[in-house]
């Protein structure tokens, strides 16, 4: 070959070589770079009891509409727990952390083209903290600090409190408080129930009660270049085989609640690396309450008992295959910033690793109490399988170690209801805690006394102070310490019985991309930022 | 005839006034309050008594029952049904979303299955005690057996498992995307119609036999008539009315009783929305629901009392 040829040769192999390298360059880029178009199909397993977030506490319409929404604040889609704006672009806090004044962004439009300001915000809190006769708020309590909403220009949202509240910058980051145009409310506080008006990256498309939602595009989105995919629609099933059913067939890309293990390591068979799973921890924990009222529960040493007798860490290994229960924890989510050590919770009733001490201990305190023999007691529960009955199943045959016969009595939905919250007509009722952060305020108010979730009816005036203290508390130290001794007294008295903390898998197709599963299913769902990288 | 008809359509009334109230009445008698499970939810809510109290007098369920019931009866004679107290949106308006579709799988499940029933019956019954009397009997006995929910997951389980597809997640009405209804109501309509089909089989079979071993027809086997003419003009018409009030009655439970069914396959019709109402006690919907589900029940059984003179031309009503 001559020499000329040669470089020639060279040459060509050299172009190919760099149109190789540089094609698959762009295609690395090209999968990293968000694309635009495309509509994400979601399985979801409730049907909403109405369109209004603030009225509702299910998950059911807070995943259909929160992508019409904006809210005032919210949780970093990328870094829960950090507070960051939506509406709002800066805040402050006065020195006395008795006034909170925030500053509306400019340019944000409703969807019907009228523009957001902070009367409509204003409106809303009004609607949130003080409910006009007529509707609800349930989660007005969490508020309880403020006294008044003013918008002294609209660009202005003022909130003025009576005392301190630590939690109140992550209560307003609450994905429920969506805001609504204050001209609709005027007209019709209820008017949000079945309508839709938001200036979320999605507008209200079409819903079809037990079927289907479906949102699109919403070009006037006050984020640049937001949302990224032409819409979402969900799918309303409530047999959980026929979600995972609708994922391994392609009709659905994602479910955001949570699979089972069982269905999800089937899908992952099936589908391989098409589909990935996010494992999240929960803000939500299964455990018993225990009427303080009955007998014999009012004494001490029967409610301890009953705690020694649960084995929560073989329990956590033998649930979390089958129900997704699996971390052991006191009364605020493990591993969280006023979670109690694990060597302080190791120190109390139950939650020792040596089982069979804490089960003598427990025959010791059954013998002491009357009971030598143990006693028969009803455990009330909801008659839903996943997680409710597998976590009862566990607790009613760990009873029978230590002599105590219970009998599981599953009930269905409203009548579970009516005998827990309402009437407290149970021995020991199976009630779980799930909430939308793991806020203090909101999962320890129900230790309280008199609070409508305290379902086991106890009163101790230590556990009210300790409360009041941490929700005031501005120092961090001081409310840890007061959120620590709080849980430590209510497990040393066992007024509740702590079971399981709860894990969630988010299962959807690699196809969708960008969306980070917080640890509840109610943040993160605007899917401003999600996008397909193919239909 | 016209007598008969007039009296059985005024029997309706009673009729339907003693479903609504027996319905009524459980439905309050039975644990749980809509005002409380409205404020629930996984998240639990945090309400006061001010607020329960609020809700139970906007739903109304502060009146007396007496009163409730006045106000129900007095809607309905205006075919006003009232609102759902779970969405608040009107009772029949809800209906209407789901109706067609419970109606579309109710009249296709039943003409499958009567497609199916009758001739196999008819073969069982010719071919008494032979290899084909027995299989149709092992097929019917095993639609009997096996739950149409575990037939609908395993077709469901299988279609995903060997071919990656699945039916669509939602409904389409027949007359805007013909292909996509029929790729969706296909499954469900053979599940519910080999159930259907094996209890009509069944039933075709045995009051086949019963009328090949009556002397009439001994008669026309001795007058050298063919089979076809001795079963088909002969005996099948004089066998017919078991069958048709199985199928009339069949047909009635099928518009609201596939509850389990339609949850298998995300179809979103009466049948689940009548227990997610009995869930939520949403009174209204769940009065309403049976109310009409009852009036279903009366009307097809009066056209199947009806149809019987067609069949058996002894009949005459009076």
């Amino acid at each position: 070959m001559a020499a000329g040829a040669r470089r020639s040769f060279a040459l060509s192999i050299f172009v190919a070589l760099a149109v190789v390298v540089g094609l698959a360059v762009t295609a690395v880029h090209a999968a990293d770079t968000p694309r635009r178009g495309g509509i994400l199909l979601a399985v979801i397993g409730a049907d909403p009891p109405s369109l209004d977030p603030h009225q509702e506490s299910t998950f059911a319409t807070l995943q259909l509409v929160a992508p019409l929404y904006s809210t005032m604040l919210q949780t970093d889609p990328y870094d829960y727990p950090k507070v960051i704006g939506d509406a709002a672009s800066e805040w402050k806090i006065s020195p006395d952390a008795l006034t909170y004044t925030f500053k509306i962004r400019q340019g944000i439009k409703f969807h019907d083209g009228s523009p957001l300001t902070a009367a409509d915000v204003k409106a809303t809190y009004d609607k949130l903290l003080f409910p006009p006769a007529g509707t609800r708020s349930v989660r007005k309590n969490s508020y309880s600090a403020v006294t008044s909403v003013e918008a002294p220009d609209a660009g202005t949202v003022v909130f003025k409190l009576k005392f301190p509240s630590a939690s109140l910058l992550l209560n307003l980051a609450s994905p429920w408080n969506v805001i609504y145009p204050k001209k609709y409310l005027d007209k019709d506080p209820n008017y949000f129930m079945k309508h839709v008006m938001g200036s979320g990256p999605f507008k209200f498309k079409s819903y079809t009660p037990g079927a289907s939602f479906e949102g699109e595009r919403n070009p006037d989105y006050f984020v640049k270049d937001r949302p990224y995919l032409n819409g979402y629609k969900f799918f309303i099933s409530t047999e959980t085989s026929v979600r995972a059913a609708a994922i391994r067939s392609g009709r659905a890309y994602i479910e955001f609640r949570d699979l089972p293990n069982a269905e999800v390591e089937a899908i992952k068979k099936q589908l391989g690396d098409k589909v990935a799973v996010q494992h999240t921890p929960m803000t939500g924990q299964w455990g018993i309450a225990i009427n303080n009222m009955a007998k014999p529960f009012t004494d001490e040493r029967v409610r301890k008992a009953l705690t020694l007798g649960l084995d929560r860490y073989t329990m956590g290994r033998v649930l979390f295959p089958l129900a997704s229960l699996k971390d052991v924890g006191a009364l605020l989510r493990p591993g969280t910033e006023f979670s109690l050590p694990e060597a302080d919770l190791q120190k109390l009733p139950g939650f020792g690793k040596d089982i069979e001490k804490n089960r003598a201990e427990a025959k010791r305190l059954l013998a002491e109490a009357g009971y030598p023999n143990g006693f028969k007691v009803v455990l009330k529960n909801r008659n839903v399988k996943l997680p409710y009955q597998d976590f009862a199943v566990f607790a009613v045959q760990e009873w029978r170690k230590i002599g105590i016969e219970a009998e599981q009595r599953p009930l269905e939905t409203a009548a579970w209801f009516a005998d827990g919250r309402d009437t407290g007509n149970f021995e020991l009722i199976v009630a779980p805690t799930v909430e939308a952060s793991d806020d203090p305020d909101t999962f320890l108010r129900r230790y309280t006394t008199g609070d409508p979730q305290n379902w086991g009816r106890f009163s101790d005036p230590g556990v009210d102070d300790l409360f009041s203290r941490q929700s005031r508390a501005l120092d961090p130290a001081e409310r840890r310490k007061a959120i620590l001794q709080l849980q430590k007294t209510v497990l040393e008295h066992a007024y509740y019985m702590p079971g399981l903390w709860w894990t969630r898998n988010v299962v959807h197709w690699t196809k969708v991309k960008n969306y980070v599963a917080p640890p509840n299913h109610y943040a993160n769902q605007k899917l401003q930022d999600v996008w397909l990288s193919e239909d | 005839m016209g007598t008969y008809v007039a009296k059985r359509l005024l029997l309706i009334v009673p009729t339907l006034i003693g479903a609504a109230a027996l319905v009524f009445v459980i439905m309050r008698v039975i644990p749980g309050d809509v005002a409380l499970l409205i404020f629930g939810g996984e998240a639990g809510g945090q309400i006061d008594a001010k607020q329960l109290a609020d809700m139970r007098q906007r739903l109304g369920l502060d009146q007396p029952l007496l009163v409730q019931f006045g106000t129900w009866l007095w809607g309905i004679l205006r075919f006003d049904f009232g609102n759902s107290l779970w969405t608040g949106r009107p009772v029949i308006e809800e209906l209407l979303i789901r109706l067609p579709l419970s109606l579309e799988l109710a009249i296709a499940a039943t003409i499958v299955s009567v497609l199916i029933a009758i001739p196999l019956g008819m073969l069982a019954a010719i071919r008494q005690d032979t290899w084909v009397d027995y299989l149709v009997r092992v097929v019917s006995i095993g639609g009997l057996a096996i739950p149409s929910f575990w037939v609908g997951i395993l077709c469901i389980l299988m279609l995903v498992i060997f071919f990656g597809w699945g039916p669509p997640l939602e409904f389409t009405p027949p007359w805007i995307d013909p292909w996509a209804n029929f790729q969706m109501m296909i499954w469900p309509v053979v599940t519910v119609g080999y159930r259907y089909a094996a209890v009509t089989t069944r039933m075709t079979r045995s009051t086949l036999l019963e009328v090949l071993r009556e002397d009439y027809i001994r008669t026309a086997w001795a007058k050298g008539l063919r089979e076809r003419a001795v079963v088909v003009r002969h005996a099948l018409k004089n066998s017919m009315l078991p069958v048709i009030t199985l199928v009339g009655t069949e047909f009635a439970f099928l518009i609201g009783g596939l509850v389990v069914t339609e949850t298998v396959f995300t179809l979103n019709g009466v049948g689940r929305f009548v227990v997610d109402a009995v869930a939520h006690r949403d009174y209204p919907v769940v009065q309403a629901l049976i109310f009409l589900i009852a009036f279903g029940f009366v009307v097809v059984n009066l056209l199947v009392d009806l149809t019987y003179a067609w069949f058996d031309p002894r009949i005459r009503y009076r």
